[in-house]
């Protein structure tokens, strides 16, 4: 555009001054058209007319006689509707309130209208705009009169009494009057919030006080529940059908309070409550429960809490109950079913909440370590399991059972317990071919692993490996038989060896034993072989715990006997004598005494008898050394092999005793270790966080005694690992 | 995704239904003079007029005479502003000049039409 243009300006450019009697002409004008929308008679007058008068007025600045004008006006017809309104009788007057309403609301939206000039040009703050000027006048002169108020309030509190009472009400006139509270208000709903509202809450709380009250006294904890929850949907409707919806939060707090927060120890505790559904598995029940008490501060941990302390309860007459505690299988099947339970409960009633499954959890722990057999129990458990326990589950079910054992070790404090016992069963599994098969030993092992790393299982892992090497060097033996010279000197027995890795193995007690000669020269021949083909190892035999078969000649029949080498030993001597005391049997073997007896008592003692004590005795009385047997010459028996158990099924006394007192060398190694680490790297530390560090590290294997962890830094002291400060007795310092 | 956006052609449509003088126009503009008591008439429609502008919304939701007779006389504005500002209800575009930028100015200032309002004084300024 270029510079030269000039603007043109139309000639009537500047607004005449505008005379008084001019305004007041136009004043009167919208006067007449404003008072004729008030008696909606609206349709003949022209929008544009009056929307010029409002503009020139405005625009000549006489908004002021418009404005003071229009509040004159509306204060005069809100008057006039008061007496109107007030006069109603009953409920005529709340159709009466609500239609002068709806009209008065639509006349000041077309007053708004024609006035939209001076509402956006003229009204300036603290001037209210044209609509709100309405409705504070509406408030001021008709809502809030002290003939309308308190009559309006009440009414309508009594409508809503009835409601929740059953009966039916009108929504929409509900809906309508009550927003009217809100179009009055003219910031914040205070009008809404001041005078409705806070009435509302009040006749709620008492409401549902009263009813919570009489209901929870007459009916059962489930019935009260479904009624809770009944009501808290029908309030939640009640805030979509009538109220605002900032009220909303506000009321459900208020019916949460005193339907659920009030009640929730009675709930709890009532005769039909949170406990006897606990007990009785009722889940749709505690489910809706724990919907409930959700909604509530504090009140998931009450329920948490007793939930809780019933697991532990439960939990804790399990692990001490007699039967149980004789019976290893029985208490670790009691405890895999009470698992489950809680299992089905937390998930169908609780929803999984990680708070509830970590205090069963805790629950868990805290009885399983009440009792210090549970280790034992727990590996026991698996070797009957494995020991032919799962063959008529199928993998799925087997699956199931291992992932249960693992959730329970998991919470033992004492893993290292468990492990010997494991490693122990184990071993025995596997030298007596007990074993029902080796890939479910390897799926059990592996879920350890998974579970604690490979340090836990690298025995385990390793008595496998032998067994594996064992089979090919006894081949490897066969073969050197037939070529070795020696071979043809001596008559043919069919031997089998078993080489295990020492530390591999847990270290069975070491027992002494005269072997026969042919089996002892079979026994130096093996050793040839092996310590020929590797060099550098050394060979203990180890014959407590083999097995053997016998062949028995009666004079009618003959009977294979499959014995323990000791067993073996034992009759063997029976071949140079036909009656034999203990002491002498104990001579004659070079075995102990002790398991002398317990050799020999299923001999005698069993379904099948091959030894008789001479002269019979009673059977329960202990055997002593001078107890005199000989071979029962009349047995009778169907089959052909006959089995006898080398020694009891579980261990003797002694045995567990001797597993234990292993665990705490082990430990003793494992916290010197845990020391001298923490020490390496800390170099100097207090007597106090030593003992807790080390008490960290160690956790996820046992729980050491603060004792033992003391005996052992003393221990270091004494070996110049460490040394304490001169000046500082609770400080200790690294020797390198 | 993709939008596609053609304004040129929506307000080229929009400036046609303006000018087609068809069956569908509910409402009538007539610029009358008070000089020559010429009057020009522009045929409109309700819908888009009440969408374009607070003024004429308010005029239709109130239901006086003017939406009873489907007419607006209006006597205080020239038949070009009157055109050029129906124009702009119906395409969106105006052409400042500075032969018409005052009275566009004075126009849209008493009809509340807040962004003519605005080009226009800024238009004004310049000179």
């Amino acid at each position: 555009m270029s510079r030269k243009m000039i603007l043109r300006v139309p000639k009537f450019q500047e607004p005449k001054r505008m005379e008084k009697s001019e305004a007041q002409r136009l004043w009167l004008l919208l006067k007449d058209a404003i008072v004729e929308v008030q008696h909606m008679n609206a349709s003949t007058l022209s929008f544009e007319e009056l929307y010029r008068s409002s503009y020139s007025l405005v625009i000549a600045k006489r908004g002021d006689i418009l404005y003071t004008g229009l509040e004159e006006v509306n204060n005069h017809h809100t008057k006039n509707l008061l007496d109107k309104i007030a006069q109603a009788v009953d409920e005529r007057f709340l159709i009466e309130l609500n239609s002068q309403w709806q009209q008065y609301k639509l006349q000041q939206i077309m007053i708004h209208d024609i006035l939209m000039y001076l509402d956006r040009m003229y009204v300036k703050e603290p001037q209210l705009k044209v609509f709100d000027l309405g409705m504070f006048k509406w408030k001021q002169n008709v809502l809030i009169h002290s003939q309308i108020n308190d009559r309006l309030v009440r009414m309508l509190l009594g409508l809503i009494h009835m409601e929740r009472n059953g009966e039916v009400i009108d929504g929409a006139l509900m809906k309508s009057l009550i927003q009217m509270y809100v179009d009055v208000s003219l910031k914040e709903k205070e009008t809404y919030k001041q005078e409705f509202e806070e009435r509302f809450l009040l006749a709620t709380s008492h409401f549902y006080k009263s009813e919570s009250n009489l209901f929870i006294t007459n009916n059962s904890c489930g019935a009260y529940l479904k009624k809770v929850e009944i009501r808290l949907i029908e309030e939640e409707a009640r805030i979509k059908q009538y109220l605002d919806e900032s009220t909303g939060p506000k009321l459900i707090k208020a019916c949460e309070d005193e339907l659920i927060a009030n009640h929730m120890q009675t709930m709890i505790e009532m005769e039909t409550g949170c406990r006897t559904m606990i007990q009785n598995d009722r889940f749709n029940e505690l489910k809706l429960m724990y919907r409930l008490f959700q909604r509530v501060e504090n009140g998931l941990v009450h329920l948490k809490n007793e939930f809780a302390g019933y697991v532990r309860n439960e939990g804790h007459k399990i692990v001490n109950q007699p039967e149980n505690l004789k019976d290893p299988n029985a208490l670790i099947t009691s405890l895999i079913e009470i698992r489950n339970r809680f299992e089905k409960t937390l998930s169908q009633s609780f929803a999984n909440n990680r708070d509830f499954i970590n205090s069963v959890n805790t629950a868990f722990e805290s009885f399983l370590n009440e009792n210090d057999k549970l280790s034992e129990s727990l590996a026991l458990f698996i070797d009957k399991k494995l020991r032919g326990g799962f063959k008529d589950s199928n993998d799925q079910e087997i699956d199931v059972i291992m992932n249960k054992v693992i959730l329970l070790f998991r919470f033992l404090s004492d893993k290292d317990v468990f492990k010997k016992f494991y490693e122990h069963y184990l071993a025995k599994r596997l030298l007596s071919g007990r074993s029902f098969s080796e890939d479910l030993e390897r799926t059990m092992i592996s879920k350890f692993k998974q579970e604690c790393g490979n340090q836990f299982t690298s025995k385990m892992e390793g008595m496998f490996t032998d067994m594996r090497l064992s089979k090919d060097a006894l081949d490897g033996f066969k073969n050197y038989l037939q070529t070795s010279v020696e071979m043809g000197k001596l008559p043919k027995i069919d031997m089998s060896v078993r080489v295990l890795t020492q530390g591999f193995w847990p270290t069975f007690p070491p027992h002494s034993c005269t072997l026969p000669p042919l089996l002892s020269q079979y026994c130096d021949l093996f050793t040839k072989y092996y310590c020929h083909a590797h060099t550098g190892r050394r060979i203990i035999w180890q014959t407590n715990i083999g097995t053997a078969e016998v062949t028995f000649r009666l004079p009618k029949k003959t009977h294979v006997l499959a014995l323990s080498t000791y067993q073996m030993l034992i009759m063997l001597l029976f071949n140079d004598a036909e009656k034999l005391s203990l002491k002498q049997m104990a001579a004659g073997t070079s075995i102990s005494f002790m398991d002398i007896q317990r050799s020999v008592k299923p001999l005698y003692s069993g379904k099948y008898k091959v030894l008789k004590r001479t002269p019979a005795v009673e059977k329960s009385k202990e055997l002593s050394e001078n107890d005199i047997f000989e071979l029962n010459l009349n047995l009778k028996c169907k089959l052909h092999r006959i089995k006898f158990a080398a020694t009891s099924q579980t261990d003797s006394e002694p045995e567990r005793q001797h597993t234990r007192q292993r665990v705490d060398e082990d430990r003793k190694i494992e916290i010197d270790a845990a020391i001298v680490r923490i020490m390496k790297s800390r170099k100097a530390l207090i007597h106090n966080d030593l003992i807790v560090e080390c008490t960290k590290q160690l956790s996820s294997r046992f729980v050491p005694q603060t004792s033992m962890i003391k005996k052992r830094i003393e221990n270091l002291i004494e070996r110049e690992y460490l040394e304490r400060f001169p000046d500082d007795r609770r400080r200790y310092r690294y020797l390198a | 995704m993709e939008i596609y956006e053609n304004y040129q052609k929506f307000s080229n449509d929009l400036k046609n239904l303006l000018n087609s003088n068809d069956n569908f126009s509910d409402f009538q503009i007539v610029c009358r003079s008070i000089i020559s008591n010429k009057e020009t008439l522009f045929n409109c429609h309700k819908s888009i007029l009440s969408a374009r502008s607070d003024y004429f919304k308010s005029m239709f939701n109130s239901k006086m005479k003017e939406f009873h007779e489907g007419k607006l006389i209006l006597t205080d504005a020239s038949q070009g502003i009157v055109s050029e500002i129906i124009n702009y209800f119906y395409t969106g575009k105006i052409q400042l000049t500075s032969n018409n930028a005052i009275e566009i100015l004075i126009f849209s200032s008493k009809y509340l039409i807040d962004e003519l309002i605005q080009v226009s004084s800024d238009f004004v300024k310049k000179y």
